[in-house]
């Protein structure tokens, strides 16, 4: 009598024993398996295979993904949308970005005014945690995380973005099918 | 039609061309043979390449991942870049390694792999590069010799994972060689012949193949082939977890993928083998009537080339197929399989068959029942005989696997069983059962 009781296995467990039938039930699933690959191979995260192509096919990020900072421009005339008001520095928590403003003359109803514009706009990644807080700060809708995931550079300098890359966008290498 | 004749043509070309400058034993005897032993080396050596991107994908497939994919399209280029890989690597000895031993050991394999390739009918005619009338003794003895080149590899390289692989493997030798070697001998009594091209001639007279008789035979010959040729799951020789990469730890390189290319040849000698002796060779039915009646011989040689490697790869899948399902024996249970199940199912199907064989051919003439055709190619049988044949064979089957699940019900879990028992001595009286707690066994 064994220490550990094992239930004793009843005929209908002796017939499949015998005929194999957990081999079998492997054999199948495997077989499904490779059959779904073959028949389903384009579908990603479906029945058939769940790899993806990534330098080659990017995969789509959920809608609320927040990524790479973006100042976005004004459309029809392209010039940037900042009014250099300082309040998506205020409202970050971890204090990565700097807005540089400068005063410029301008002339409005025939009398000399000076007006606040934006200069620079320095925005650390590396200390950024993509909270969106300054994103929902921004009165005009300049200051956007984007859904680009891709932040990956090979200095700690590069992680500081200044105006033009957050006007442009970064170049990123393409890879080639 | 005349196209497909005119594209098989140069065979016959070819032979007018030869005669041209040697005489006919010349060609017959030396050129032909050597022209067909370049193109299975070629086309083994290709296969061996493409093996392993198949096995890959395959694996992939079944993981529902896609396998290589960047090296060409599909990555089909991939087993090209893995062999120049291994080809440009460092061909590194080990400095207390057997040097000689360890330079020699993977041609053992890798000719042991090959030279048996020489006796299997491709195909009829030009498809056999040399009908030897012991072929199947020949198959066995000398891909019994690609297991020495694994002690060898594994005692020369002077490390323990090495030594225990060549150790592991030369037991699984002793264990599994016999069942094969059993297994064969109730085909064997069918086919009345040891030559490979003479056992597929008479499944062609017969128009039947010899699993349909020899259900049993075939499954311990899939067994016990798999584990010959130390695929997963009886990949104790090389068992990653265990021993790091098994009797190839020390080699690298050239030296390694020569391992590698013995280890898929070996694979296709015994599929060839397998599909040679139970499912009817290069025969299938009406490739014969359509070609060959007709006069298109060339065309009926090459249909037939094509029929045995799609049985070829089919048996090949089986490998893969069963490598990703099941998970690799403890070495007791592998044993076990081998001595307690297959070597007695090897001799209870050699039984049976006899008697089988024994009964139908009592039956012939018996109240008019006529069961045996003739007996000049094998034993040809008639419609009668050959139900008879199959529902004794699927008899056998269930004999055989009744018969030895009450032989063996009792040593099932033979370490456990003993273990149990020795736990049991201890401070618990005869008869009794044993309580778990420790704490009132010993009061």
């Amino acid at each position: 009598m064994p220490l550990v009781k094992v239930p004793k296995p009843k005929f209908i467990d002796k017939v499949k024993r015998f005929f194999l039938s957990d081999l079998l039930k492997g054999l199948g699933l495997t077989l499904k398996y490779n059959i779904g690959a073959l028949t389903d191979r384009d579908s990603v995260a479906g029945k058939g295979i769940y790899t993806e192509q990534y330098p080659k096919v990017r995969p789509e990020v959920a809608p609320r993904f927040h990524g790479a900072p973006r100042l976005n421009m004004d459309p029809e005339t392209h010039e940037t949308l900042c009014i250099a008001c300082n309040l998506c520095a205020l409202a970050c928590p971890e204090d990565c970005i700097d807005v540089l403003a400068m005063d410029v003359e301008i002339v409005v109803a025939g009398k000399p005014r000076r007006k606040k514009v934006l200069d620079e706009f320095i925005f650390d990644t590396s200390r950024c945690m993509f909270c969106a807080l300054c994103q929902e700060a921004c009165p005009t809708s300049c200051l956007e995380l984007t859904q680009d995931f891709e932040l990956a550079t090979y200095s700690r300098a590069g992680f500081v973005w200044n105006r033009e890359m957050l006007e442009q966008g970064r170049e990123t290498v393409k890879y080639l099918s | 039609m005349h196209l497909l004749i005119l594209l098989f043509a140069p065979v016959n070309f070819i032979d007018e061309l030869l005669l041209r400058f040697f005489s006919r034993d010349v060609v017959n005897y030396v050129v032909w043979p050597f022209i067909q032993i370049g193109l299975v080396v070629t086309i083994t050596a290709g296969w061996v390449a493409y093996a392993t991107y198949l096995e890959r994908k395959i694996s992939a497939f079944m993981q529902a991942r896609l396998g290589p994919m960047r090296v060409g399209p599909w990555g089909l280029l991939q087993p090209i870049a893995d062999g120049i890989k291994l080809l440009t690597k460092e061909d590194f000895i080990p400095e207390k390694a057997d040097r000689w031993i360890f330079f020699f050991a993977p041609y053992i394999a890798v000719a042991a792999a090959f030279v048996v390739m020489v006796v299997i009918p491709f195909a009829p005619d030009w498809g056999v590069i040399t009908d030897v009338n012991i072929g199947l003794l020949f198959v066995l003895a000398v891909s019994s010799v690609g297991v020495l080149a694994l002690i060898l590899a594994g005692w020369s390289s002077n490390s323990k994972y090495a030594l225990l692989g060549g150790l592991r493997s030369s037991a699984q030798m002793v264990s599994y060689e016999v069942a094969m070697g059993l297994s064969l001998i109730g085909g064997l009594m069918f086919a009345r012949t040891l030559s490979l091209s003479g056992v597929v001639y008479a499944q062609a007279t017969d128009t039947i193949w010899f699993v349909l008789y020899q259900p049993v035979g075939f499954l311990i010959f899939l067994v016990s082939g798999i584990a010959e040729n130390n695929r997963a799951p009886f990949d104790l020789p090389e068992a990653e977890s265990e021993l790091v990469a098994g009797f190839h730890t020390e080699y690298s390189g050239f030296r390694w993928s020569l391992f590698f290319m013995a280890e898929y040849a070996a694979m296709v000698v015994v599929s060839a083998v397998a599909v040679t002796m139970y499912l009817g060779g290069w025969y299938f039915p009406f490739v014969y009537g359509l070609t060959e009646a007709r006069g298109y011989h060339n065309l009926y040689v090459i249909v037939s080339l094509f029929i045995f490697i799609a049985k070829l790869l089919g048996v090949l899948y089986l490998y893969f197929w069963l490598r990703w399902t099941l998970p690799r024996f403890r070495y007791d249970q592998l044993m076990d399989i081998g001595w307690k199940w297959l070597i007695p199912s090897a001799l209870i199907n050699i039984g049976l068959t006899a008697i089988a064989i024994v009964i139908v051919q009592g039956l012939d003439g018996w109240r008019g029942m006529n069961t045996i055709e003739s007996m000049s190619n094998g034993l040809n049988l008639t419609a009668t005989g050959k139900g008879l044949m199959i529902f004794f064979g699927l008899l056998g089957l269930v004999i055989t696997g009744l018969l030895l699940s009450q032989i063996n019900w009792r040593s099932r879990d033979f370490n456990l069983k003993s273990q149990r028992r020795n736990i049991r001595l201890v401070n618990v009286p005869q008869g009794k059962p044993a309580v778990a707690s420790t704490a009132s066994a010993r009061e």
